[in-house]
């Protein structure tokens, strides 16, 4: 079992790093500019000189799958952040308090967390318009609800625990309570259901620049970079192998290291 | 008979909840959907008659009553950019959808319930663990990637469908059901994952359970162990999770239709957000967020059916299922 484990939260790492040492390297080097056209190299196949060919702009992919994997990295990022934190707070609050205020945030909440996130976020961005902070924004609202039903739930099965009762009768304030007794002891579920919000995140928002009303460009991103793939996709498959590739990889690893975190009963 | 009167009525105010934060939603966004239909360089007398013709002039709450009042006597409203009305726009679209979602739908619960049911019975098997990683794999592959998949392979090496090829219900029932099965596969293979994920963890679960040893005390073998006493017990998370799926589906199928260009609600919701064309948009949402109700409470009638202790206490929450992805 211990094995298993290990064997889970290892692979995850090794996958997740590999992704994630292409997007920082990619912040301050790629072997082309990604976003230079050349025309001489439209839709060629894999060479040594750009390791997964170029697109139907002759643009190198490879580098562009570096600027991709860094876009979708930080949108997801930010997303989990506002999804998180505004997740936990109103969780943190409904579930220790309870009472009338809980009834009308959960009924809410059960009404947004009913309806498809990516559809969420598509009316969110229809409202404010295409552009890369409204993605973040989008998404993050659109990731709230099931933050804030997680933690709420688990807020209502500790406030009821030893430690916290004997925390109040040494006078410890509710706010103490919350976020100092209680938070440190749900970090383990909060933990994994971030990577899975974060993996969620990731798809959404590939799901979204696929749409076209993620990212926009000359921008890469690797939603975009498949659904511009298609219209060449017989003639040059890479084009849409390789970004999706990624995005499966960047999933897996995380999948994988929730699992390995969580321990299921394998 | 009170649990039903009861639903109905909460379902009847949920829907007007969420028809009035879609209608306040589009009401405070900035720009003017007169400016946008008409070019930024239109006159103000021009834009001012607009606005007076789609009645936009009139205060909020007034058109709030009057766009509800409407839809209830079947009006749905006429779209802003195309001067039709709305249900004409979606009503042959809907089927489309629907369909497709159905179709993924039908096959998720046809493979990965014997499937769950399999690996659960040989837990710790090569098949059991040789699955476990196939299921984390396909579990990452987002839907419209393994549609792109799917149409370099089937379409365009094998040749079995014609990539954009989309037929119509009204021209060929087959021809249509034929070509919506490969992107209801590329919906319903991630969520096949998820569901054998869950399933047979489930049912590990409850093996663990009391009342299975006194089932076996009682001389039952496996066999009728696991269908008589567990699989029932078992399936009551998965329910939950494959209620929630069957919307996802719906959301899902709006990106899969793209790839395999089906003329489906999808592409309307997407050339009504960018066109600004709040009235189709509403109805769309209105029309999921339904539909949404509708599954959720099929979901409830199932679980009285399975449950027989939910009937008893009848305001507990469903246990979450969503955290399993």
């Amino acid at each position: 079992m211990k094995r298993k484990w290990n064997f889970n939260f290892t692979v995850g790492l090794i996958l997740t790093s590999v992704i994630l040492l292409l997007a920082l390297v990619g912040i301050f080097f790629t072997p082309y500019d990604p976003d230079a056209m050349n025309a001489s190299l439209k839709n060629t196949g894999a060479s040594l000189l750009h390791p997964m060919g170029c697109d139907n702009f002759g643009r190198d992919i490879f580098s562009r799958v570096m600027i991709g994997i860094r876009n979708t990295f930080l949108i997801s990022l930010a997303t989990v952040t506002i999804g998180t934190v505004v997740g936990v707070l109103l969780g943190a609050f409904t579930g220790y308090f309870g009472g009338i205020v809980d009834e009308i945030f959960m009924r809410i909440n059960d009404a947004l967390f009913a309806f498809p996130s990516i559809l969420l976020a598509l009316v969110i961005i229809g409202l404010l318009g295409p552009k890369t902070v409204n993605v973040m924004l989008a998404l993050g609202i659109a990731f709230i609800p099931s933050f804030a039903r997680m933690v709420r739930s688990e807020y209502m099965k500790q406030k009821n625990l030893d430690y916290v009762k004997s925390a109040r009768l040494m006078g410890a304030s509710h706010f103490r309570i919350m976020f100092v007794h209680i938070l440190p002891n749900i970090l383990p579920v909060l933990l994994s259901s971030v990577m899975i919000g974060f993996n969620n995140a990731v798809l959404a928002e590939a799901g979204l620049s696929y749409l076209g009303i993620g990212i926009q460009p000359p921008d890469a991103s690797l939603g975009r970079m498949l659904s511009e793939s298609q219209t060449y996709l017989f003639s040059n498959p890479g084009n849409a192998v390789f970004p999706g590739l990624v995005i499966v990889i960047l999933v897996l690893g995380f999948a994988l290291m929730a699992e390995g975190l969580t321990e299921s009963d394998h | 008979m009170r649990y039903f009167v009861k639903k109905f009525f909460s379902m009847a105010a949920t829907l007007i909840l969420v028809s009035f934060l879609v209608f306040a939603a589009f009401e405070v966004i900035p720009g003017d959907v007169a400016v946008s239909m008409l070019g930024t360089n239109a006159t103000e007398s021009s834009v001012a008659a607009l606005r007076e013709e789609l009645g936009l002039n009139r205060p909020f709450l007034t058109r709030f009553f009057e766009w509800i009042g409407s839809c209830l006597s079947g009006d749905f409203g006429e779209s802003y950019s195309y001067h039709m009305p709305v249900w004409e726009m979606i009503s042959e679209k809907i089927p489309i959808t629907m369909t497709m979602a159905l179709m993924s739908f039908l096959i998720t619960v046809a493979v990965s319930i014997p499937l769950g049911v399999y690996l659960a019975k040989h837990a710790g098997s090569k098949v059991d663990k040789g699955m476990y990683m196939t299921n984390q794999v396909v579990m990452a592959v987002p839907s419209f990637f393994m549609g792109i998949i799917f149409t370099y392979f089937f379409g365009l090496v094998l040749r079995w469908f014609v990539p954009g090829g989309f037929v119509s219900y009204d021209k060929s029932l087959t021809g249509f059901l034929g070509y919506l099965i490969f992107p209801s596969i590329a919906i319903a293979l991630p969520k096949i994952a998820m569901t054998v994920k869950l399933l047979r963890s489930s049912i590990l679960t409850e093996s663990k359970k009391d009342y299975v040893r006194t089932a076996y005390s009682r001389g039952n073998n496996t066999t009728e162990v696991l269908y008589r006493h567990v699989l029932k017990n078992a399936m009551i998370p998965v329910i939950t999770f494959l209620g929630m799926t069957f919307t996802d589906m719906v959301a899902g199928s709006i990106v899969v239709e793209q790839v395999f260009n089906i003329p489906g609600l999808g592409r309307i919701l997407l050339t009504s957000i960018s066109n600004r064309d709040y009235p189709v948009v509403e109805i769309i949402i209105l029309f999921i967020a339904l539909l949404i109700m509708v599954v959720n409470f099929a979901v409830d009638i199932l679980y009285r059916y399975l449950d027989p202790r939910i009937r008893e206490q009848q305001s507990g929450r469903k246990e979450s299922g969503k955290e399993e992805k």
